[in-house]
């Protein structure tokens, strides 16, 4: 690079980072050398791959090469910056190890083949598959980060065409609580608020959620917000203290499984102070129990189905009498006087309150509860439906909303809130994809960790997965891996753009396009949907999951399900028609090219910022004031649900004595297939390691760095100590991030999960931790 | 040489120390701080390992809350 082209990229670059901030550039470029600095790169626009905020990036191409990333100035989610995981975005792309050949295993080893060869085989596992145990032998495993097309295809195919519900997806384990929180309490899934919230309120409540490292760019607008307003307070609700810790105005540590009893605590304080709404209660709230000691799903083939029962105020007022301050302060560390305090500040008139919450609540065995425990705080206050007064879990996927959620691709869901259950649904469904209602079973089959239970059992015979790495992501990670190597007619088929712990215990591996390399549609978790055109060719034979699973269905005989010229665009069309007039939707594909996403609903090409209240909400008419509409059998109103606090299925003991919390970091995205490929990041952050109390590594004769060897009933690994970390775990537990494909830790992680969302609980089992000899 | 153009963003009152930082690391220039504390710097370096190499240890400063990437270029290097 000359030496005039390298200070044009530097002065374009100090200028990005200043427009983005509303500042002026020093030396601004004249309006030629702009256009020299530009040196023929061409700029395409897309959401970042990464996580489920949805940032929006420019994509700069130069012979057919991603040569220059920036942050889209014109994006609403992130204003022209990106967290530091845009340096990796493209080179996530180019990896050296980037899958470019579909592989078979012959004598036990993966085979080069051509694309024919393996979907032959694939088409004829899954016919024989059919043919002899019945279309619920087969499965799909997808993922949050599936394109909306691609979700919608896989679930139209097994449902409308192979004719199973056997479809599921990694949000199963990230989100699912969410879902069934916002439906029993809304009846609608997703968010009532947007990131607006971010900027417009001046309390923030964080539950279990490290922003500073998972959410940057979301925790970045609230310390903007925080800069301009001295008023702003950031509460941190967790059970390790993080890097957010360290930005909250305060952070309140409790002891894990006790959210749900502190937020009891916390609606009791708020209604014996009488800090409640009595107004808003009364217009738009009811009130229900359902059932509890509601088990664990620990056991194959778990059923449940909760039986509602309404309740009045009082029968609700007097439930919350088990959670004053002083019993829940001896339950969860957390002084009395504290929770006093805060239940005050939540109810604060003059203050507007969002709760903010990510893994620690959804992955839960009580997730839905804890999810509706934190909206019946908001619905006792009346803050909500209100800019910057709102509940709001955060995703982990950049389309964990826009595909599974939306598109419903959970075995027991169908698109816009929909559910195979209802038969009108189905009806619904069969007429859009021009099929026979009876093609889709009624009954759902598996969650996530039942599908891989079926495997395992061998009631499941083949299974693909798609985008996701189940083999390092499940929970009791030990049982699913030799389940799935059983044989005995086990077929094991996964989709990825490189070899992972995964690919290894395939009995075919495709080659897939990401992102750029193919064009797509992510939504993300403030309602946003987003679009982009393919950029770049992948590499070598590698092709978008669109296109595989299509090929399937063509093999299979279902091809006429998918009779696009353009498939794209025309799966969109068809796909909109399910949230028409619904509340959910959505405008015609030209509408997301032109702009940097759209949060539905989305009428007369209008966005709405806030559901469910009059002037934002195009389905609440004038003088409705806030209705919940989607909710009819409860004549329109949310539903505050006295839920109460239940243990975790296995609790530190003599034996296991500590409490293991798995979750991510800053350098690493989920399970590392994608940031694992950047060396520099392999070096920032090499492998996992075991963050523990200092005063507990004392008792145990354990220093920082020492190997240390962590087990629990399902299994162990060794691994480094770290006791002075950037995270900082509480006395009595430790914190292992599971990205690192070399250390399993979810081998270790109990399968228990919530009976409502069936959303495994990843952050609470018992282990012990010894010196490694 | 891929270059960068970020954003820090300081705890509050902390924008000059972690400026003083920054003049050590090699390959880094700070181009302005906002009234607002924010710091505006670019980054170049042999390498996007290095350059992230960089930003990480950014990370590190004490005060630093968060750094963002608004112009990312590696036009010259071998994919």
């Amino acid at each position: 690079m000359d030496v005039s082209r390298r200070d044009f990229i530097k002065a374009s670059a100090a200028a990005a980072a200043f427009a983005a901030v509303g500042g002026k550039s020093l030396n601004p470029l004249k309006p030629g050398a702009a256009e020299a600095a530009e040196g023929g790169v061409t700029w395409g626009k897309a959401p970042c791959r990464f996580c489920g905020t949805g940032c929006g990036v420019l994509v700069g191409v130069r012979d057919g090469k991603v040569v220059a990333i920036k942050g889209d100035p014109q994006a609403p989610v992130n204003k022209g910056l990106n967290c530091v995981k845009g340096y990796f975005l493209s080179k996530v792309l180019n990896g050296k190890d980037r899958l470019t050949t579909p592989l078979i295993r012959k004598d036990g080893k993966l085979t080069p083949a051509s694309w024919d060869e393996a979907m032959t085989l694939i088409a004829s596992k899954f016919k024989e598959s059919i043919a002899k145990y019945g279309p619920d032998s087969v499965a799909i495993y997808g993922s949050g980060q599936w394109t909306i097309f691609e979700g919608y295809a896989a679930s139209k195919l097994f449902k409308g065409g192979i004719g199973t519900n056997n479809i599921e997806v990694n949000a199963r384990l990230c989100m699912a609580s969410a879902v069934t929180g916002f439906m029993t309490t809304f009846a609608s899934d997703e968010p009532m608020g947007c990131y607006d919230d971010l900027d417009l309120g001046d309390t923030y409540f964080l539950w279990g959620a490290n922003m500073a490292e998972c959410h940057p760019i979301l925790f970045s607008r609230l310390l903007t917000n925080r800069l301009n307003n001295p008023e702003v307070k950031i509460i941190d609700f967790a059970t390790r203290r993080t890097r957010t810790s360290l930005m909250a105005d305060r952070y309140i540590k409790f002891k894990p499984q006790t959210d749900l009893a502190l937020l009891n605590a916390i609606a009791y304080v708020i209604i014996r102070d009488g800090l409640h709404d009595e107004a808003f209660i009364k217009e738009h709230v009811v009130f229900k129990k359902g059932k509890e000691n509601i088990g664990y799903g620990l056991e194959d083939k778990f059923k449940f189905a909760d039986e509602p029962k309404g309740i009045t105020f009082e029968e609700y007022r007097d439930s919350l009498k088990a959670y004053t301050p002083e019993k829940v302060a001896a339950l969860s560390g957390v002084p009395a006087e504290t929770i006093v305090e805060m239940a005050h500040l939540y109810a604060d008139k003059k203050r507007k309150v969002t709760t903010l919450w990510t893994m620690g609540f959804n992955q839960h065995t009580r997730g839905t509860w804890v999810n509706n425990l934190a909206y019946n705080v908001h619905l006792l206050t009346g803050k909500i439906c209100r800019p910057g007064e709102n509940p709001m879990s955060l995703t982990g996927q950049p389309s964990a909303c826009g595909t599974t959620r939306e598109v419903g691709t959970f075995t027991h869901r169908l698109p816009a809130d929909m559910v195979v259950a209802n038969p009108e649904h189905r009806e619904k469904t069969a007429k859009i994809w021009g099929i026979d209602p009876k093609k889709i079973p009624a009954k759902p089959t598996y969650n996530a960790t039942e599908m891989f239970r079926a495997l395992d059992r061998g009631d499941i015979k083949v299974i693909w997965s798609q985008v996701t790495n189940p083999f390092q992501s499940l929970p009791n990670l030990n049982r699913y891996r030799k389940g799935a190597r059983k044989g005995e007619g086990r077929f094991v088929i996964v989709s990825d753009m490189y070899p992972t712990r995964s690919t290894e215990q395939a009995d075919v591996v495709l080659p897939s396009a990401s992102w750029v390399e193919k064009e797509g549609m992510f939504g993300n978790a403030e309602r946003r949907t987003h679009q982009w055109f393919k950029m770049v060719d992948a590499p070598g034979e590698a092709k978008d999951d669109l296109w595989q699973t299509m090929e399937l269905a063509r093999r299979l005989g279902h091809g006429s399900l998918f009779p696009y010229q353009h498939p794209q665009r025309e799966i969109w069309e068809e796909y909109r028609k399910f949230g028409e007039g619904q509340g959910k939707d959505l405008a015609p594909y030209d509408a997301y090219v032109e702009s940097r996403g759209l949060r539905w609903p989305v009428v007369n090409g209008q966005e709405t910022r806030y559901r469910y209240v009059e002037g934002y909400d195009p389905y609440v008419k004038a003088g409705e004031g806030v209705k919940f509409y989607k909710n009819k059998p409860d004549h329109y109103r949310a539903v505050i649900w006295a839920r109460p606090y239940e243990p975790a299925p296995e609790q530190p003991d003599q034996h296991y004595p500590f409490w293991l919390c798995t979750g991510r970091v800053l350098e690493h995205w989920h399970t590392g297939t994608m940031t694992g490929r950047v060396p520099e990041l392999k070096r920032a952050y090499p492998e996992a390691v075991c963050e523990m109390h200092p005063d507990d590594a004392k008792k145990l004769g354990i220093k920082q760095g020492d190997q240390v060897r962590v087990s629990s009933r399902r299994g162990s690994i060794q691994l480094a100590a770290d006791l002075n970390g950037r995270g900082k775990a509480e006395h009595g537990n430790v914190f292992v991030a599971f990205f690192d494909e070399n250390k399993l830790i979810n081998e270790l992680c109990l399968d228990a999960y919530c009976p409502i969302s069936g959303e495994p609980d990843y952050k609470k089992c018992a282990v012990k931790v010894e010196k490694a000899r | 040489m891929p270059i960068s153009g970020v954003v820090l963003t300081c705890a509050p009152g902390l924008s000059d120390s972690v400026v003083g930082e920054l003049a050590s690391f090699d390959g880094v220039e700070v181009h302005g701080v906002l009234p607002d504390g924010q710091i505006v710097a670019v980054v170049e370096a042999d390498s996007v390992d290095a350059e992230v190499s960089l930003v990480t240890r950014m990370h590190e400063i004490a005060g630093v809350a968060t750094v963002r990437l608004a112009y990312h270029n590696f036009e010259d290097l071998e994919q």
